[in-house]
């Protein structure tokens, strides 16, 4: 007790404050309350999970809107159950049986039911959604026999791993009484969203920040540990690493301090540097091919290329070692569908010339075999460096490369409408199953226009057909032969030429505990991150 | 020659001129002094500068020598600069002579196009611009002209419309000019002394705006210039501050050597009519 005198009326509102202050919870030593500040680079202008399934809206939204169930170390299938508690597939691959978490509530106090979960899979994920409109494509109905059933019908069979798969990214539950017979895409609850998590939506100011409270009905008993999560607008990455060593951030994600700087970063004390907690949203590096292009519709040109690029000085320079070398389109992370056997094109300007002199382009005079047009992708400072990094490397077997530079909407419409480029650096995203958003990067025929597809002009039949019949097929150990089979024949082919996979870096306070803890941790619910001491 | 002597005559003009040689001297020879293509990867990335005498300056994160980048950067810069100069000075002056000379509503016309030019900031138009045509060389030059023709113009329409009712403009119509040739040959040139004081001003601006433009990422991505420099450095900055600072030096004393040489021509010029 202070030793002055104070006011009655003061002692009863620290009396009542009693509560917010930090007290012990044992476990671990993390203590409940406290206010967790976190850099953040973009605000999202729908923080919808179930409309947009992206990273930038799941580092906010995730705590607030929950999915079926969470990527997880140890669990099961690689899952921990979230809403659904647990779920059986019928051995006709027909349907898929959800059991729902009882006693669940809404943050506005209605209950959380089946009905939510139709609603949400039948009229959001399978019509709105980015991703869901491929993967629930087939869904036909879904029954409820009861409030805490869900049962998902689909037309064909259709592979359970994939909708296991699915489960982290494409199921946040949306609530039905404040989205049913509403226009989806305007509704009010998209920016102010509603959710079962652990941290309700408070406020959020443009520019500023973002700011969340924790919800003392969550359903999970003595979580969440935080009573605030605060995201703090940075977008200029100098500044997120600044602000970490002044104290007025605690945990800066998704490398928002600068890769180059981590080296001096890790020598500050109490701060800690994890490299883990990414797995399930792995990037992967990638130079895009226009097969329409004369010289590059020549698979030994496209060898050529592959052979060109040094991917060890690659992840050693801009990466900084925070990368591994990649030679196909599924990462090693991905332990069950990465076809480890796949020859890939080391690096060898030698091989290189040679194939570009059997494939009848020789050297001009000015030692120039022909010309490209390269489009590194805006996305990341790495693309960028990187398309600069292959530009030289072309140049050493005689490619020219001429770097065009477009913001986002202008690489996005070049690229993925008007076909208008020869190379390009791409970061496409690995999902934790190839029929997720990877399938798409090799499968012809699709509309021009889809970003993130085949707008390559990639043909080949027999690549098409493994990629139909793998997503017919509902056998575990058979789609892992059919979709390791398809990666060798991509990579025969050099449809794409994969050069790293990278993932981030997240920076924390030694006093913040249990980050990194889940293989989507940035973008999970936090119900158990706090502080110690 | 008298002028030239003039300017030299003057520190200002002096030290301007001749740290200008020395830069123009250093743009011209840079495939001598750094041959090779400066953004090849030459090293490894990061070394400090005066580290290995390979690489004097040091190399970028990539691995790429600074100095090669810097002879190279000097090149686009002037050439950049200059260019755009040219253009400003060359729209400025002859949409300030048509106006001033013939008056009347092209004058109007002219004018009001002018001030709505003026009402946008420069960089913006520039910006603008080059967001739709995209980052070339030829359309950043065209682009900071665009942004900065309408003080020359506005300078020379006042000049001229000080001349035009002079004698020999009277006596040039006695004697059959056309009116568009009287303005160019004959009033022009008189008029042009203050015009070309501004080229200096102008060549200033067009460097800073084109270290700008580069900086944020709208420079022409395969060429090297001073504002991609500092902007790549950026983002090692607390790591390897001399990737930054190095080019940033390089572009004060620039837009200093310019401006010295400005006010030394300037003050020449000045000094001749006031002897004429």
């Amino acid at each position: 007790m202070p030793a002055f005198p104070l006011p009655r009326r003061a002692l009863l509102a620290a009396a009542a404050a009693l509560p917010l202050l930090p007290r012990t919870a044992g476990a671990q030593g993390i203590q409940h309350g406290g206010r967790l500040t976190v850099a953040a680079d973009s605000e999202p202008p729908n923080l919808n999970p179930a409309i947009i399934a992206s990273n930038g809206v799941f580092f906010v939204a995730s705590k607030v809107i929950e999915p079926l169930a969470e990527a997880s170390y140890d669990g099961s299938d690689g899952l921990a159950p979230r809403l659904a508690t647990g779920w059986t597939a019928a051995a006709d691959g027909r349907s898929i049986t959800f059991a729902l978490r009882p006693g669940v509530a809404w943050h506005d106090g209605q209950k959380f039911t089946a009905a939510d979960v139709a609603f949400s899979a039948l009229e959001v994920w399978k019509k709105h959604q980015n991703l869901g409109r491929a993967v629930f494509r087939d869904l036909e109905a879904v029954q409820t026999p009861d409030a805490h059933t869900a049962v998902f019908r689909f037309a064909v069979p259709t592979p359970a791993q994939l909708i296991r798969n699915a489960l982290p990214a494409l199921t946040a539950v949306l609530p039905k009484h404040l989205y049913a017979d509403t226009d989806i895409m305007k509704n009010p609850a998209n920016r102010k969203l509603v959710g079962t998590g652990p941290f309700r939506f408070a406020e959020t100011r443009p520019g500023e920040f973002t700011r969340l409270v924790r919800n003392a009905e969550y359903w999970q008993q003595d979580r969440p540990y935080l009573n605030e999560i605060v995201y703090r607008v940075l977008p200029d990455r100098a500044a997120a690493a600044n602000a970490l060593e002044a104290g007025e951030i605690q945990l800066a994600a998704f490398s928002a301090v600068p890769l180059a700087d981590l080296d001096r970063i890790a020598k500050v004390p109490g701060l800690k540097i994890y490299s883990n907690g990414y797995e399930a949203l792995t990037y992967q590096l990638v130079v895009e091919i226009n097969h329409r292009r004369k010289e590059l519709a020549d698979v030994r040109v496209r060898r050529a290329v592959a052979h060109a690029i040094d991917r060890d000085f690659v992840v050693r320079t801009i990466f900084r070692g925070y990368a591994t070398t990649s030679q196909g389109p599924v990462p090693k992370s991905d332990r069950v569908f990465h076809a480890p056997d796949l020859a890939g094109y080391g690096f060898n300007p030698a091989r290189a010339n040679a194939l570009l002199d059997e494939a009848g382009y020789p050297r001009g005079s000015d030692g120039v075999r022909f010309r490209l047009r390269l489009l590194p992708a805006p996305f990341f400072n790495e693309t960028r460096q990187f398309g600069d990094y292959l530009r030289q490397a072309l140049a050493v077997v005689g490619i020219d490369a001429t770097i065009v530079s477009n913001d986002t909407p202008a690489h996005i419409k070049a690229v993925y409408t008007d076909h208008d480029f020869d190379i390009t650096v791409a970061t496409p995203v690995y999902r934790g199953d190839p029929a997720i958003s990877t399938t798409i990067l090799f499968q012809s025929g699709l509309p021009a226009g889809v970003p993130f597809s085949n707008q390559y002009g990639y043909v080949n039949p027999e690549v098409d057909s493994l990629i139909k019949q793998a997503a017919a097929t509902i056998d575990d150990a058979e789609r892992v032969r059919l979709y390791r089979a398809f990666q060798k024949l991509v990579v025969d082919d050099v449809a794409l030429i994969n050069v790293a996979e990278f993932s981030f870096i997240t920076v924390a306070r030694d006093t913040v505990a249990n980050v990194s803890n889940n293989p989507r941790w940035a973008v999970s619910n936090w119900a158990d991150t706090g502080f110690t001491g | 020659m008298r002028v030239l002597r003039r300017i030299l005559a003057s520190g200002e003009g002096f030290s301007g001129l001749a740290m200008l040689a020395v830069l123009l001297a250093v743009a011209l020879a840079a495939p001598l002094l750094a041959p090779g293509d400066p953004l090849a990867i030459a090293g490894d990335p990061l070394l400090p500068p005066l580290q290995d005498m390979a690489h004097p300056l040091g190399t970028d994160r990539l691995g790429r020598d600074v100095l090669a980048a810097l002879l190279h950067g000097a090149r686009t810069t002037l050439l950049v600069a200059i260019g755009a100069a040219a253009a400003a000075l060359g729209i400025g002056i002859t949409v300030g002579t048509v106006a001033g000379f013939l008056g009347g509503w092209v004058d109007e016309v002219l004018m009001r196009i002018a001030e709505a030019f003026q009402t946008v900031p420069a960089f913006l138009l520039t910006l603008a611009l080059i967001s739709v045509t995209g980052p070339r060389v030829t359309t950043i030059v065209l682009g900071i002209a665009i942004g900065a023709w309408m003080q020359p113009a506005r300078i020379t329409r006042a000049e001229i419309l000080s001349l035009r009712e002079r004698d020999f403009v009277a006596a040039a119509r006695v004697i059959g000019m056309r009116p568009l040739e009287i303005a160019f040959r004959e009033v022009l040139p008189n008029a042009l002394t203050p015009v070309v004081s501004l080229a200096a001003v102008v060549v200033a601006a067009a460097v800073l705006i084109e270290a700008a433009l580069s900086f944020l990422g709208f420079g022409d991505p395969n060429r090297v210039t001073w504002g991609s420099m500092i902007a790549e450095g950026r983002t090692v900055l607390r790591r390897a501050p001399y990737l930054s600072i190095i080019p940033g030096i390089a572009l004060v004393l620039t837009v200093l050597a310019v401006h010295l040489a400005g006010r030394g021509v300037a003050h020449a010029l000045r000094s001749r009519r006031v002897v004429a």
